[in-house]
């Protein structure tokens, strides 16, 4: 195996595709060939391509979430999404840019099952054990996108730059098809460079888990308010990050038997997080 | 004078009777209370070893020229191999020998479970090894598994003979009791994934073996592998200086013992086979899940008058059928008990034993029941305990050698008394709650163990016996236990262990018998010396040897002279005393057992079903305690795992092929010291004085026996919600409390009883 280390975003772009990856903190993409799920025969190194560090409302993609955890300048929702993720150890070396390109921890997925999102021809966790799965958007595929910090993007309405483009993060993400089984829009020589964060006047993430440290969403609730308009999204529960038009679509979740609960769930802490954020009365 | 007995041997719960050679125990036991060192708080002897990475664990260990094992697991439960290629393996690079099922009674042709192992490559690097056991070519027949314990019981497909109980009239208790209480519970698979994963190494020379090997048990390392390769047991010698945890599933050699041997065989070289964190969560033993359905009743008054239950111990594919009905039969003073326990042989992977195996599970189960008994009744829950209180053991009926649950309640009682003020503390959606729950099990070790002891002519002293220490701080209980007896400094003694080749036959290091097991043996060595060196300084002194006494590193006299112990064993030089000691039989016709109480502080979120737990109080009767610090750290472990076991640990298995999709630790949740509440330890520490020259018995298992039902026990306090499986999970949480939700809706609606 090769790795490479490009001294600009240009020659790591041109170096990528062609079954090369990019590296940043690692904490995703070396288990996931440590387990086969990933195969390259090239890494490439973008730590030092990818701006870090964070300015006013931009963060670098290669900033890492302890670095977000105890920055004032970033809105509470990202924090604490920040604070909620993973462990101490793997928040000092992940990033925010890799953070947002998590696979999912669906076991089937994680353990190679021949499954759908694979390319196969069925998800085994709608019929299987599912507790930990997605209650919407899983026709065809039960999976939960495990981010927190992209629900707090989602809801604060952060846009990404590319190495290729501008867009909101919300168009970073498509939920799998047939014909395309992959959950981002991203391209495989396509790199983030950094997100714009706009600072909104009140935002919260709330966090259910199976222990109270170092564990996946359950369900993770980020609200946003600018003014008067607040914009909620989830974790945890479909197979890419979700934004929630109004706590009232939650009535039109499709929850499989094992993932009802979640529902449960999802409603009171949107109900809190939107308490959480309502602009002082008066 | 040496004599032989037959007598009743009990490791976890399981009795068979052996013959044995035993030392008259003549020693008298300490008085109670902390002595010089033992029964004070003493820091672990090796702690710095461990802490600074010293201490050289099987993991650790580099031999020159050893090779590396990777092992072809089945992925299917239930299969045939019809055909098996290990030719593509051998070519491999760095390969150095290949077995299959035709080479190793430990490899199958017909796996049973996920994780069978079918075949084998030792390889230059660990790596290498794994890339080749994916070249080999198997064709599988794959039939379909039996993965439903209730199917299981229908189809009589058992690891053992269903086990059937009964004392008195089940049915004429029912009749008469005047409120009964039924419910089904469920407990889920845990696994035990120690720090170390189950590994041994194993080089051949000179005609023997040297299993060096992450072990509870290292004779029964010795005896089962000189057994398997044919070979005297003194040619096979076995080591384990560190373990990095066991918890019951290291008791024997597994299937990666066996299978180094044969390809160190084959290669003549040193080969270590270690499980990775995959196949621990796989094919290394569990505590097995299980379904009780259980009834109990009572009379007004609140006596128990009929206790039944139906036990189904999904064992997996093999394994033994822990007594999950032992807690019914024995912690309460019931005259009507029915019982009768199902061992389910599935195609899952076999249940090791854990920490208590059975009565974790049971006594969630029974204790859960016994509250809501007490509700019905209108019986406080722990006065319902009292009146029930059992004064002899029912099942053998025996007298106890000790017991002191009465004053473990009694100690819990101001605990019990904030339940008022722990409830006011609700707020908006969490409510808080206190729950209680007691534990009975064994712990009393047994004969035969043997311990040397020698003392040098600078009067320092060195224990030698053939035992391990699995993590719990054995080393440092047993040099308390001899520098007590000698009258030395803690640190004059030094205790030599973990290889069987150095020191005499010791216990296993399981059902909590370490302590009451070796500390006699060690306790009797270090008398043997002191005789011999009181009886020297007599003849030096002149004295008759009846005044003399050793104490703080001096042989002292009645007449008021003291002599530093140098003095004495300094005129040997290089000479030594050698001090051997047994342990000797327990109390003929007693019952030993271990009790107590735990008392859990939690708060529920009824809104997300988040449950916290703020504290446990865990009072136990394990008689004599030794090392007070150690003691403590036993408790916290306990209890700690037995968080883990009620709120977030289960293995999960595709419902329909029996795979196991909690193979990693992010998956698998174990708790984090953010779970861990405050939790207060406080030991009876009264010596049992039938038992052994030290009144000790083993404190390993109890305290994460009643750890469930008492948080249990305290969600119900806090929101009047019955939970009925584990782990308590948010779905489980929010179940139960829509439940209880609808039950007292219809009480409210309806019309009021007649």
């Amino acid at each position: 195996m090769e790795l490479l280390r490009p001294s600009s975003s240009e020659e790591a772009t041109s170096a990528l595709g062609n079954g090369s990856r990019a590296l940043a903190g690692g904490t995703e993409l070396v288990p996931l060939m440590r387990d086969g799920l990933v195969r390259a025969d090239t890494l490439v190194y973008i730590r030092d391509v990818v701006p870090s560090g964070i300015d006013g409302t931009r963060i670098g993609a290669g900033t890492t979430l302890a670095e977000l955890e105890v920055d004032p300048q970033i809105p509470q929702a990202l924090r604490e999404a920040c604070t909620q993720a993973a462990s101490p150890q793997l928040r000092s070396m992940g990033t925010i840019g890799g953070n947002l390109l998590q696979a999912t921890r669906c076991w089937y997925w994680r353990l190679g099952f021949d499954c759908w999102l694979h390319g196969g021809e069925k998800c085994f966790a709608r019929d299987g054990a599912h507790r930990e799965h997605a209650m919407v958007g899983n026709e065809q595929c039960a999976s939960a996108h495990p981010s927190d910090v992209a629900a707090a993007l989602l809801a604060l309405g952060a846009t990404v730059r590319t190495t290729r483009r501008e867009f909101a993060l919300a168009e970073l993400y498509r939920l799998p098809t047939d014909d395309d089984r992959n959950v981002t829009t991203l391209a495989p020589d396509e790199l983030i460079l950094e997100l714009d964060v706009p600072t909104p006047d009140a935002s919260i993430y709330l966090k259910a888990m199976d222990r109270r440290k170092w564990s996946f969403p359950i369900v993770g609730v980020a609200a946003a308010r600018f003014d008067s308009e607040t914009r909620i999204a989830l974790a945890g529960v479909a197979p890419i990050p979700w934004t929630l038009d109004s706590p009232a679509a939650l009535e039109d979740a499709t929850p499989l038997p094992g993932t009802a609960y979640k529902v449960d769930i999802a409603r009171t802490l949107v109900r809190r997080a939107l308490e959480g954020v309502a602009a002082p009365s008066r | 004078m040496a004599r032989l007995i037959r007598t009743e041997k009990e490791v976890e719960g399981r009795y068979e009777e052996v013959w044995i050679v035993v030392d008259e125990d003549a020693l008298d036991q300490w008085p109670a209370g902390s002595l010089t060192t033992v029964g004070r708080r003493v820091p672990r002897v090796d702690g710095l070893a461990r802490v600074r990475g010293e201490a050289p664990f099987t993991a650790d260990l580099q031999l020159p020229g050893m090779l590396h094992t990777a092992v072809l697991r089945s992925p299917y439960a239930r299969a045939r191999v019809t055909s098996i290629d290990l030719e593509p393996a051998r070519s491999a690079p760095g390969v150095r020998a290949v077995i299959g099922p035709a080479d190793l009674n430990q490899l199958t042709d017909e796996p049973g479970y996920v994780g069978h192992a079918v075949a084998a490559v030792a390889a230059d690097t660990f790596g290498q090894a794994q890339g080749a056991v994916e070249r080999i070519a198997v064709k599988w027949e794959v039939l379909e598994p039996l993965l439903d314990p209730d199917e299981a019981v229908r189809q009589e497909s058992f690891v053992s003979d269903v086990a059937k109980y009964e004392r008195g009239d089940f049915e004429r208790g029912l009749a008469e009791a005047d409120a009964v209480v039924e419910a089904e519970y469920r407990t889920q698979v845990v696994v035990h994934n120690s720090l170390e994963t189950h590994q041994a190494v194993c080089h051949w020379d000179d005609g023997g073996i040297t299993i060096y090997i992450s072990t509870q048990y290292i004779w029964g390392i010795r005896a089962s592998m000189a057994d398997h390769l044919g070979l005297p047991p003194d040619k096979v010698r076995v080591i384990c200086h560190a373990m990095g945890g066991g918890f019951g599933a290291k008791n024997g050699p597994g299937d990666y013992t066996p299978i180094a041997a044969e390809l160190a065989k084959r290669t003549a070289r040193p080969v270590r086979c270690a499980l990775t964190r995959r196949e621990e969560n796989v094919a290394a033993g569990n505590r097995n899940a299980t379904i009780q359905r259980l009834t109990a009743a009572a009379t007004s008054d609140g006596t128990l008058v009929a206790l039944g239950g139906d036990f189904v111990n999904a064992v997996g594919f093999s394994g033994w059928s822990a007594t999950t009905e032992g807690p019914m039969k024995m912690l309460y003073a019931c005259d009507n008990v029915r019982t009768t326990q199902y061992p389910a042989k599935l195609n899952l992977p076999p249940m090791a034993p854990f920490r208590a195996p059975g009565f974790v599970e049971g006594t969630f189960a029974l204790e859960c029941l016994l509250d809501e008994l007490a509700e019905k009744l209108g019986i406080d829950p722990l006065e319902l305990r009292r009146r029930n209180y059992a004064d002899s053991d029912r099942t053998e009926d025996r007298p106890f050698s000790s017991k002191n649950l009465a004053e473990c309640y009694r100690r819990a009682e101001p605990h019990w008394a904030k339940r008022d003020e722990v409830r006011a503390r609700s707020e908006g959606p969490w409510k808080h709650g206190i729950g209680l729950a007691s534990q009975i099990w064994y712990g009393g070790g047994g004969p035969p163990s043997y311990a040397w002891i020698r003392v040098g002519s600078d009067g320092r002293a060195q224990v030698v016996t053939a035992m391990q220490d699995i993590g719990t701080g054995t080393r440092t209980a047993m040099a308390q236990i001899a520098a007590e007896e000698l009258g030395i400094p803690l640190d004059h003694v030094q205790v030599s262990l973990g290889d069987s080749a150095r020191g005499p036959f010791a216990s296993i290091s399981a059902g909590s018998s370490t302590v009451p097991s070796m500390g006699p043996a060690v306790r009797s060595a270090a008398a043997d010396a002191k005789r011999q060196i009181i009886e020297i300084a007599a003849q030096r002194f002149h004295l008759e040897d009846g005044v003399l006494d050793l104490r703080n590193g001096e042989i002292v006299s009645a007449g008021g002279g003291s002599w530093p112990l140098t003095e004495i064993t300094g005129l040997l030089e290089s000479g030594q005393i050698l001090g051997q000691g047994a342990r000797g039989p327990n109390p003929a016709g007693m019952q030993v057992l271990t009790f107590g109480v735990q008392v859990a502080e939690i708060a529920v979120d009824v809104e997300t079903g988040e449950v916290r737990v703020d504290k446990i109080v865990a009072i136990h009767d394990v008689g004599r305690v030794i090392n007070a610090l150690g003691a403590e750290s036993q408790v916290e472990g306990g209890i700690i795992q037995g968080i883990g076991h009620t709120l977030s640990e289960e293995r999960i298995d595709d419902p329909s092929t029996g795979s196991i999709l909690t193979r990693t630790l992010d998956s698998y949740r174990m708790p984090t010291i953010a779970d861990v509440p405050e939790i207060v330890t406080d030991l009876v520490d009264i010596p049992d004085e039938h038992l052994t020259n030290l009144g000790s018995k083993g404190l390993g298992e109890p305290p994460i026996i009643p750890v469930a039902a008492a948080i249990a026990n305290a969600i119900r306090d806090a929101t009047g919600a019955d939970i009925r499986s584990l782990p308590i999970t948010r779905e489980e949480m929010l179940r139960a409390l829509r439940e209880a939700d609808a039950r007292e809706k219809e009480r409210r609606g309806a019309p009021a009883a007649v």
